[in-house]
Order: C-alpha cells, then sequence, then structure tokens
C-alpha cells in the first residue's frame, strides 16, 4: 500500500517540476510554442489531479495509526497543487519583461524606472540652470567693472587733455624764452665787441696824442 | 612746520607788502600765495583775502594763467570749507573766462563743467544745458574725449527734461543726429525708457528702469538729484490729474 503511495508520490514530484519549469517558460514564449506549452501544462496538471484523488483513495486504505503522516503529506501536495494552478492562470496573462521592451521599445520599463529617469533628468536641468544663473551672474559682474573702467578711462583722458595743452603751453614759453635769450647773448656780444672796440680805439687815440705829443718836444727840441 | 598757521601766514602777508613797496611785483604775489596756503589750514576767509590779492597782482602783469589756477583754488576753498556756492560759481566761471583767454579750452572745459553741475542743482537750467552742450560738441571732435562726450549730452539731456520733456525729446533726437554712438550708449537707453515712463505718467517703469540703470553702474550724487527732481513732477502731475 505504502509503496504505491511513495511511487505515487515520485510521479508527483516529477510531474510538478516539469510543469513548474514550463510555467517558467511560457510567459517568455509567444503564439504556437506557447498555445502547445499550454496544452501541455494544462495536460500534465490533470495527471496530477489524478494522482491525487488515487492517493486520496490510497490513504483511507491506510491503517488509521499511519493516516495522519500520509494525510498531511497529501495535503501539502494539493496545496502546492493549486499554486501551481494560480501560477499557471497568471503566466497565461502576464507579459514578460521582454515582450515589453519589444512592444514598448527603449523607454520601456516599469514605472518605477520612469520615477528614477524623471529624477534624473529634473537634477539635470536644476544643474544646468544653476550653471546657467552662475554665469550670467558672473557676466553682469564682468560687464559692470567694464563699465567702471570706462569712467575712469575717461576721467585720465580729459586729464590728459588738460595736461597736454599745459605741456604745449610750456614748450611755447619755453622756446620764446630761449629765442628772447639768444637774442639778449646776441646784444651781449655786440656789447662787448663795441666795448672792446672803444677801448682799442682809446688805447689808438692814446697813442696817437703821445706820438704827438713826442713829436713836438722832438721838434722843439730839434729847433733849439 | 611747527603748524602756526596763522603766524606764518602773516608773516607772509608782511614780507609780501614790503616787496609791494619795493616794487618787486613777481615776488610779492609769490608771498601772497604762500601766505593762501598757510591760511587754508586755519583761516579760510583768511586764505581768500591773501589769494585775492595775489589774482590782482598776476592779472596786472598780464598772467592769467596763473591768475586762472588761483581762482580754481579760491573756487575750491568757497565749495568746501565755506560753502558758498554762488561765489565759487564767479571763480569757476572768471577762471574759465582766463583759460579761454589762454587758449587752454581743456581747462577751461574743465572749470565750466563745474559750474554747469552747480548751476543745474541750484536749478539754473538754461546755463547748464548751454554749456554742457558746448561742452560736448567740443569733445566729439577729439579723439582723446571722445568717449566723455556721451556723458556731456546725457547730462545735458537731463537738465532738459528738468525744464519740459518736449524738449528733452527734441534734444535726444539733436544729439544722436550728431553723435551716432550716443544711440548705442547705455545712458540714451536710460533717458528713452525715462521719457516713455513720463509720458504714460507711469511711475513705476521709471523707478524700475532707474534701478536696472544703477545695479550696473552706480548713479553719483548729482544724477540722483536730477532723477528724483524728475521723479517728482512725474508724481506731482498724477496728483494733479487725481
Amino acid at each position: 500500500m505504502s509503496s504505491d503511495f511513495e511511487a505515487y508520490e515520485q510521479d508527483f514530484g516529477t510531474i510538478t517540476a516539469e510543469v513548474t519549469n514550463k510555467i517558467g517558460r511560457i510567459p517568455k514564449l509567444s503564439g504556437e510554442e506557447k498555445t502547445q506549452l499550454v496544452l501541455n501544462v494544462d495536460k500534465q496538471l490533470e495527471e496530477v489531479r489524478e494522482l491525487l484523488e488515487q492517493m486520496d483513495l490510497e490513504v483511507r486504505e491506510i491503517p488509521i495509526q499511519s493516516r495522519p503522516m500520509y494525510s498531511s503529506r497529501l495535503k501539502s501536495y494539493k496545496g502546492e497543487i493549486e499554486k501551481l494552478e494560480k501560477d499557471f492562470k497568471r503566466s497565461r496573462i502576464a507579459y514578460s519583461d521582454e515582450v515589453r521592451n519589444d512592444l514598448l521599445g527603449d523607454d520601456a520599463g516599469s514605472s518605477e524606472n520612469q520615477l528614477i529617469k524623471l529624477r534624473e533628468e529634473r537634477a539635470h536641468l536644476l544643474d544646468n540652470t544653476e550653471k546657467l544663473e552662475r554665469s550670467s551672474r558672473r557676466l553682469e559682474a564682468g560687464y559692470q567693472i567694464a563699465v567702471e573702467t570706462e569712467q575712469v578711462g575717461q576721467e585720465i583722458l580729459s586729464n590728459l587733455h588738460s595736461d597736454r595743452e599745459k605741456i604745449q603751453k610750456a614748450r611755447e614759453r619755453l622756446r620764446e624764452t630761449d629765442a628772447n635769450l639768444g637774442k639778449s647773448s646776441r646784444i651781449l656780444t655786440g656789447m662787448l665787441r663795441r666795448i672792446i672796440q672803444n677801448r682799442v680805439l682809446v688805447f689808438m687815440l692814446g697813442a696817437i696824442i703821445l706820438l704827438t705829443i713826442i713829436l713836438a718836444i722832438y721838434f722843439n727840441l730839434r729847433g733849439h | 612746520m611747527a603748524k602756526n598757521w596763522c603766524a606764518a601766514g602773516n608773516a607772509f602777508s608782511q614780507a609780501a607788502n614790503l616787496h609791494l613797496q619795493m616794487q618787486s611785483k613777481h615776488d610779492a604775489a609769490t608771498n601772497f600765495i604762500d601766505a593762501g596756503n598757510a591760511f587754508k589750514k586755519a583761516d579760510p576767509q583768511e586764505a581768500i583775502n591773501c589769494l585775492n590779492r595775489a589774482i590782482e597782482i598776476y592779472t596786472d602783469m598780464g598772467r592769467f594763467t596763473i591768475a586762472a589756477k588761483h581762482h580754481i583754488t579760491i573756487a575750491e576753498i568757497y565749495e568746501t570749507e565755506m560753502v558758498d556756492i554762488d561765489k565759487a560759481i564767479a571763480h569757476y566761471e572768471q577762471a574759465a573766462d582766463y583759460y579761454k583767454g589762454e587758449e587752454s579750452t581743456s581747462s577751461a572745459n574743465k572749470c565750466l563743467l563745474k559750474v554747469a553741475t552747480y548751476a543745474a542743482q541750484l536749478e539754473q537750467y538754461p546755463k547748464a544745458i548751454e554749456i554742457y552742450e558746448q561742452v560736448g560738441t567740443h569733445a566729439m571732435d577729439s579723439t582723446l574725449l571722445k568717449y566723455s562726450a556721451k556723458d556731456h549730452f546725457f547730462k545735458a539731456a537731463l537738465c532738459h527734461f528738468c525744464v519740459d520733456m518736449f524738449n528733452a525729446k527734441l534734444a535726444v533726437q539733436k544729439y544722436e543726429e550728431m553723435f551716432p554712438a550716443f544711440s548705442d550708449a547705455r545712458e540714451c537707453k536710460l533717458l528713452k525708457k525715462l521719457l516713455d515712463a513720463y509720458e504714460e505718467q507711469n511711475l513705476e517703469a521709471y523707478t524700475d528702469s532707474v534701478k536696472e540703470f544703477d545695479t550696473i553702474s552706480r548713479l553719483d550724487q548729482w544724477l540722483t538729484t536730477m532723477l528724483l527732481r524728475i521723479k517728482k513732477t512725474i508724481q506731482d502731475d498724477e496728483s494733479d490729474l487725481r
């Protein structure tokens, strides 16, 4: 009796393993293969149910002492089958990630992915705005400095202009004084020359007078 | 050096009088100038007296440039120590005349500009307008002074504005014709905005454009006074209309 039960258990184990495998594969497939797999899984699930019924009958025939053990095993198997059936149903209607990606292209992804991407973009844009603001502030500061420089330059230029005039005036005056000095030096040299001439004349006249006096005395003495 | 300015000043003036008696005008004048400088630190009135006497001597001798320079010194004393704007203006004008006589237009312009600033402060607008326009036209031709020309036109237009708005509009147009670069200047743009705001009697637009200009280049005392006057006229007009 129990060996039958164990044989049933083994069958049960293998079939459930296969069914889980196939259920895992179903969402990734589509079309022909999918329908075939679905049919396969259906058939296997039916086999499993029949197995469970037979196991139930077996358990009833087991003497009462060892029944609880077998009946609890049976209950757990039933629970497993129900779970498998639920998974099966879900896999038939659920989309797999790959199909979804194919449909929606690169922007696909769950809503969580989208949120993350939006947040990233937002941070990026905020960064950009901040950079723009910083650069515009710097530009304004630079412009201010340029304007100030222009004003300072204006003042300097007007100062330069008036200084230029002053220097020009000073140069002209210098040239005038130079010319005047030249004239005065010429006059002075002229005066000097005349003085020398006068002195020479005076000396010559003096010499002539002396000569005449000496001649006069000489002739006088000769005349005696 | 011992900071006995009064005593030093007195000593200098005595020396100068002695020089006058000896008929050496040059030395007398120099000593009067020294006395003036000494008194500047202590007693402005005495300083002004000494400087005036020195100027008389110089003008007698025909040395107008130096006389003009000392007129400017006296005017500065009036400006700072004694705050007598009228006399200061008179002296600046005198100095400008002397400079013009000596063909130093640049120094003359400097004095005239000061005259114009004070005249505008005292609300003698026609005089100020004339001076600014004259200086502006003169500056346009010189390569060195080109960059200050727009400043002069701006001030002239502001003075026009204080008198009458339409004058200001005509003036701005005239200046643009004379001086194309004027229209690019920020000041010109400010003027146009102010004119528009005035036409619409819009006080906020006026204040906004003034504030905007201020952020870029600070408005100095004179400009703020003039702009405030114009603003008051807008306010008065608004209250009149109401």
